[in-house]
């Protein structure tokens, strides 16, 4: 589903992001990726949903090169995949709802598809009853569900969450990974970039570790470090 | 593009030019002021070329005569007047004969004329037709030099004075529309680059979650057509309520003018007004949406 090949990024102010990134993410797989603040996680990530393009290498995403993309194919790629951020970015002047439909809205989906699936993907991140509530009025573990519905709500191939906890306590954190997990057990592929352990080493999935813009270790049911 | 689609865009465009009041006041006016100006010139225009035609049309040259001539001396003019080559009919007209004339012309204001007759200003002319219109300004040449005659006037000539009176204003008026225009231009695309920038968080999601490039300009671009359409609105309120009046007092005052009458040029200036006002907003749109609107 994901695969890289000897990709590398360096930004245009010259910082060198990643070097020689090789790994292969199949269908249906739950993969953290791994590091330290400025390892290059975030970077890994927007070349997943082509918000970056490598500098050198081939990033295969859903069947595409994203190199390759044409300009008027990029929505419809870009409709494959559900993206999650640290930061939320919901939209503060709309309702829990239209949040939602908004991603619904933007692809053209009927009016009744919408009334139809909007409120089972709420069911789903359990923000039933909060759909006329506004962003503000809700927790940051209540947002990150939102934005979680609305990554999901188009049934997409993959999600990717750039530090989808950064922003939340422990306990909050926990709900939303085991959302996550509940959305892979689906079907999606997912891919989280995190840096914390507890997590990581809970769940025992993938884990792809990355330093210095290198991967440093690719473990099946890793953990986030080997000493721990 | 799906109808609820186009529903979507034209709600995001009405909340945007409400939220941004002040900018969209600004590009409605300018647009309007744009459009007023150029209809101002416009009807000018069209006017001076109804008349001139309507004036043209009369291929008649009128000799004002001196005042104080006496019979003798008129009927020798007369005789001087047929000779000249290219003349088909000459016809003598007394101040007097004149007056009555003009009377005629001014209809229900005839009254005004009452007071005059006792001391006529108008002088005694005889009223010419040429053979061939197209002689006309010759045939008025040949007469400067009868001696009595001490003044030429055919519709050619006032023609050509109106020209050239209007033409300077036409010149004005479309540089004053062009300068105008690029105004309203830029001032409709700062409002869009506004809301562009008012709704730069929105349009970042939208890219993530895969709107195609249009779905995200469109609002945008239906946002400045309407501030184009309304301020095209307003023009032509403007337009037709002054030219209805002016037609309406014109007629009542001054009934020797024929303006082009109210009725035949509304439906015209409405229609084109709208086009050239959605043309504007569409345009200003465009430039912001080019620059700050990239996938």
């Amino acid at each position: 589903m994901i695969r890289m090949f000897g990709v590398s990024k360096i930004y245009r102010n010259g910082i060198k992001a990643l070097s020689d990134i090789n790994f292969h993410i199949k269908k249906g797989e739950f993969v953290f990726i791994v590091g330290p603040s400025g390892a290059g996680k975030s970077t890994l990530i927007k070349l997943i949903f082509r918000e970056e393009l490598p500098s050198s290498g081939q990033v295969i995403v859903a069947g595409r090169n994203v190199a390759r993309l044409r300009r008027k194919d990029l929505p419809f790629f870009r409709r494959k995949i559900g993206v999650v951020f640290q930061d939320f970015r919901l939209l503060p002047d709309k309702t829990v709802f239209e949040n939602v439909s908004f991603a619904m809205e933007v692809v053209e989906a009927s009016k009744s598809e919408i009334r139809r699936r909007v409120p089972e993907v709420l069911e789903l991140v359990g923000l039933r009853g909060k759909e006329k509530s506004m962003p503000s009025e809700l927790s940051g573990g209540e947002q990150q569900r939102v934005s979680l519905a609305r990554a999901i709500v188009n049934n997409p191939e993959i999600v990717v969450a750039d530090e989808p906890t950064g922003n939340l306590d422990p306990e909050t954190s926990w709900d939303i990974i085991k959302l996550l997990q509940q959305i892979n057990l689906r079907g999606t592929t997912v891919v989280v970039a995190t840096h914390e352990s507890s997590i990581v080493n809970m769940l025992r999935k993938r884990v792809i570790a990355i330093e210095k813009g290198r991967i440093v270790r690719d473990q099946q049911k890793g953990v986030y470090n080997y000493e721990s | 593009m799906r109808v609820r689609t186009f529903g979507y865009f034209f709600r995001q465009a009405v909340v945007s030019i409400l939220r941004n009041s002040l900018m969209s006041f600004a590009s409605v006016s300018s647009v309007a002021a744009v459009l007023i100006i150029l209809g101002m010139v416009l009807l000018l225009g069209l006017n001076v070329d109804y008349i001139a035609s309507d004036i043209e049309s009369q291929v008649e040259i009128t000799a004002y005569l001196a005042d104080g001539l006496d019979v003798k001396q008129v009927s020798e003019i007369g005789q001087k007047l047929i000779q000249v080559k290219g003349i088909k009919e000459v016809k003598f007209v007394s101040k007097d004969e004149a007056l009555k004339e003009f009377k005629k012309q001014l209809g229900d204001q005839g009254d005004l004329l009452e007071g005059i007759k006792e001391d006529n200003p108008l002088p005694d002319f005889y009223r010419i037709k040429t053979i061939n219109p197209s002689d006309i300004s010759e045939v008025a040449a040949e007469l400067d030099n009868i001696e009595g005659i001490v003044d030429i006037v055919y519709g050619k000539e006032v023609v050509d004075k109106l020209f050239k009176l209007t033409g300077w204003t036409r010149l004005i008026g479309l540089a004053t529309i062009t300068i105008f225009a690029f105004v309203s231009i830029f001032i409709i695309s700062n409002t869009i680059r506004l809301t562009v920038f008012a709704r730069r968080k929105e349009i970042g999601i939208m890219k993530y979650i895969g709107a195609t490039e249009w779905f995200i300009r469109w609002p945008f671009l239906i946002e400045g057509m309407l501030l184009g359409l309304i301020g095209a609105l307003i023009s032509v309120s403007v337009i037709n309520i002054s030219y209805y009046y002016l037609t309406k007092t014109v007629a009542q005052s001054l009934p020797v003018i024929k303006l082009i009458p109210f009725d035949s040029l509304l439906y015209k200036i409405t229609v084109g007004f709208m086009a050239i006002g959605a043309l504007l907003g569409a345009l200003g749109s465009g430039i912001s949406i080019r620059r700050f609107v990239k996938v």
